[in-house]
């Protein structure tokens, strides 16, 4: 039997906080009960954890947890919040005597004027502390939260309203979530290398958090380019390989290629073990079950196209169009080698290859972490299930949501031992059957996004600019 | 960067090449030693997949003969010590890959290997 605690979360991201949560519990060995009644959608959770230590673990990994607090009382009003409170005197009765102190009151979603603040906190007199007021460095920090209805959208005055809390939290802080201070650590715009299709960096640590990156590990991004997610994912402590078609997105400029400057920036550039030039429907791998994790964020084709080796057919072009070997192996300057052509690589086909990849090169109980563009009002489960294969098991799945079109954080783990061979990326079986069957919202995606979403029928793919 | 490890890793994969493709051969490179952070449960997890006698063979050809021609059982401190410095210590910086088949050349440079084929090589 564990005891319960109050978890105070961030306001964004939503559908990423269980899953992180779950995510970092795995990683740690340890089990989290939810309650009955979870919802999301509002900032405040008690989870049942079997030690105080667990509840640190998660503040101080979790990207989404504001603080974390053993949990005393809750209720829709005060009275209801108080009464409960007394009824945990067992809890909070070794803090009376000596123990210096601080009451803190807050609100999510609103601002309480002082004077009320006050008042509330008066009204825990009854707890009898008598210790002293530390507001510096208390020994204990009793917080009570308020929590309002969302008010965006609506016209208000600061303060109005308040009060009218839809409920209110009571407990004492164990500890402030450390782990939000990274996001302003890898912010993209103060690293030395960054290019426009670079992750922000609140994503990048929830993802690398779902590949449960710790010392030891090796992860994989075969769609590098700038490297967002390979510093995060280094930064816990695993070695990273990555790999792209394009290598000006892993060099850029400079000499000294653009994500080892700037994975040096935050002290992890011996973490990168290698980065590769391919084509990753075209890889060099030796064989598979190499990674512990995949991380990824494919080319959805709006700043960064999918693309792969090979020619778009073009009618009317006669076929001497394509140069010689020996054409192209004269014209390659050396420091720039020879760029082969490449063709557009539709999304719903490059979404199961990506499955069937990580089925080939992750251990068994290895993670593949990816995005995958949808358009909102067209989703449905059985988007994720075609493009599912044996022994891939899906994990999470949160959206991150930006009106007519959103994108799924996509954690599927490789619950099988069993060997499976490599991708043909040629159009799958199962790729027919869905094309046949089920056309998952995902499918043409890029065309989608240009027409804003308006019609489904695309005679004319837009023009390629990348 | 190229690190043996990666070396290790990586076969020719150009259309037809499927047998004798690796090693791949370096030709014409630069190395550099760089520390690199010991951590023995790294190894441990990646010992399985380490083509053993192509890494020795690539390490002697490096000027690296620390390691043992047969891949010893016991995997005390000091071979792991060792092996660490041979997979990711020697970084090649510049240079080329050659594939031993088909004699593919795989260019180096600033420590990025360029595994991308050309047209006529893709299957
Ligand atoms: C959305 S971007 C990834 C951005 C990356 N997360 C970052 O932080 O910059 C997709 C990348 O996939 C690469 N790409 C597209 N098609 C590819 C293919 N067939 N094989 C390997 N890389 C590919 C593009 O060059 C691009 O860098
Ligand atoms: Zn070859």
């Amino acid at each position: 039997m564990g005891e319960f605690y109050l978890f105070a979360f961030a306001q964004a991201h939503e559908e990423f906080r269980i899953p992180e949560l779950q995510s970092i519990a795995e990683l740690h060995n340890f089990t989290i009960k939810f309650q009955s009644e979870v919802n999301v959608h509002r900032p405040f959770m008690i989870l049942e954890l079997e030690s105080e230590e667990h509840a640190r673990t998660l503040a101080r990994r979790c990207i989404l947890v504001k603080a974390v607090c053993e949990f005393y009382a809750r209720g829709l009003s005060y009275e209801e919040l108080h009464e409960q409170n007394r009824a945990r005197l067992p809890k909070w009765g070794c803090y009376i005597p000596d123990t210096s102190f601080r009451f803190m009151v807050t609100a999510y979603n609103h601002s309480i004027p002082q004077a009320r603040q006050r008042a509330v906190v008066e009204d825990f007199s009854y707890m009898g502390f008598l210790g002293k007021i530390d507001m510096k460095n208390p020994e204990v920090t009793m917080i009570c939260y308020e929590e309002y209805r969302d008010k965006r959208g609506m016209t208000r005055e600061k303060h109005e309203g308040d009060g009218e809390f839809e409920e209110a939290f009571f407990g004492r802080l164990i500890e402030e979530g450390s782990a939000r201070s990274l996001i302003r650590k890898f912010d993209v715009k103060k690293r030395v290398y960054y290019g426009n299709t670079s992750m922000e960096a609140e994503i990048s640590l929830l993802m690398a958090n779902q590949t449960l990156a710790s010392p030891g590990k090796l992860i994989y991004d075969p769609f590098i380019g700038t490297g967002s997610m390979a510093y995060t994912t280094a930064h816990f402590g695993a070695m990273v390989f990555g790999s792209d078609i394009d290598g000006r997105q892993m060099r850029g400029k400079a000499n000294q290629p653009g994500i080892i400057r700037a994975a040096a920036q935050y002290g992890v550039a011996g973490r990168i073990v290698d980065l590769c030039t391919f084509d990753v429907t075209r890889n060099p791998w030796r064989c598979g079950e190499l990674f512990d994790a995949i991380i990824t964020d494919p080319p959805y084709g709006v700043r960064a196209g999918a693309k792969r080796l090979g020619r778009k057919p073009r009618p009317g072009k006669p076929a001497d169009d394509l140069r010689s070997p020996e054409t192209i192996m004269k014209n390659r300057p050396d420091d720039q080698p020879y760029i082969p052509p490449t063709k557009p690589y539709e999304l719903s086909s490059l979404a199961s290859d990506l499955v069937q990849l990580a089925r080939y090169m992750l251990k068994p109980q290895g993670r593949l972490v990816f995005f995958l563009p949808t358009v909102t009002d067209e989703y449905e489960e059985l988007d994720i299930q075609t493009m599912l294969c044996e022994g891939m098991e899906v994990v999470a799945n949160s959206l991150q949501n930006f009106g007519s079109w959103g994108r799924r954080l996509i954690t599927i783990r490789k619950a099988t031992s069993e060997r499976f061979p490599p991708p043909s990326f040629e159009v799958s079986s199962g790729e027919l059957e869905a094309s046949s069957l089920h056309v998952p919202a995902h499918k043409d995606f890029r065309e989608k996004y240009f027409q804003g979403f308006k019609n489904s029928n695309f005679e004319q793919p837009v023009q390629d600019n990348h | 960067m190229v690190r043996l490890i990666t070396h290790n890793l990586l076969a020719c994969h150009a259309k037809g090449c499927t047998s004798n493709n690796f090693p791949l051969q370096f030709k014409d490179i630069q190395v550099e030693l760089r520390e690199a952070e010991f951590n023995s449960d790294f190894l441990r997890g990646f010992l399985p997949r380490i083509e053993w006698a192509a890494l020795v063979d690539a390490s002697r050809q490096l000027g690296d003969t620390s390691l043992p021609a047969e891949q010893p059982e016991m995997l005390d401190d000091d071979f792991l010590q060792k092996l660490h410095h041979v997979l990711l210590e020697i970084h090649v910086e510049e240079g080329a890959m050659i594939c031993p088949n088909c004699h593919h050349v795989y260019p180096i440079s600033n420590g990025i290997p360029n595994m991308l084929l050309a047209e006529h090589e893709i299957g």
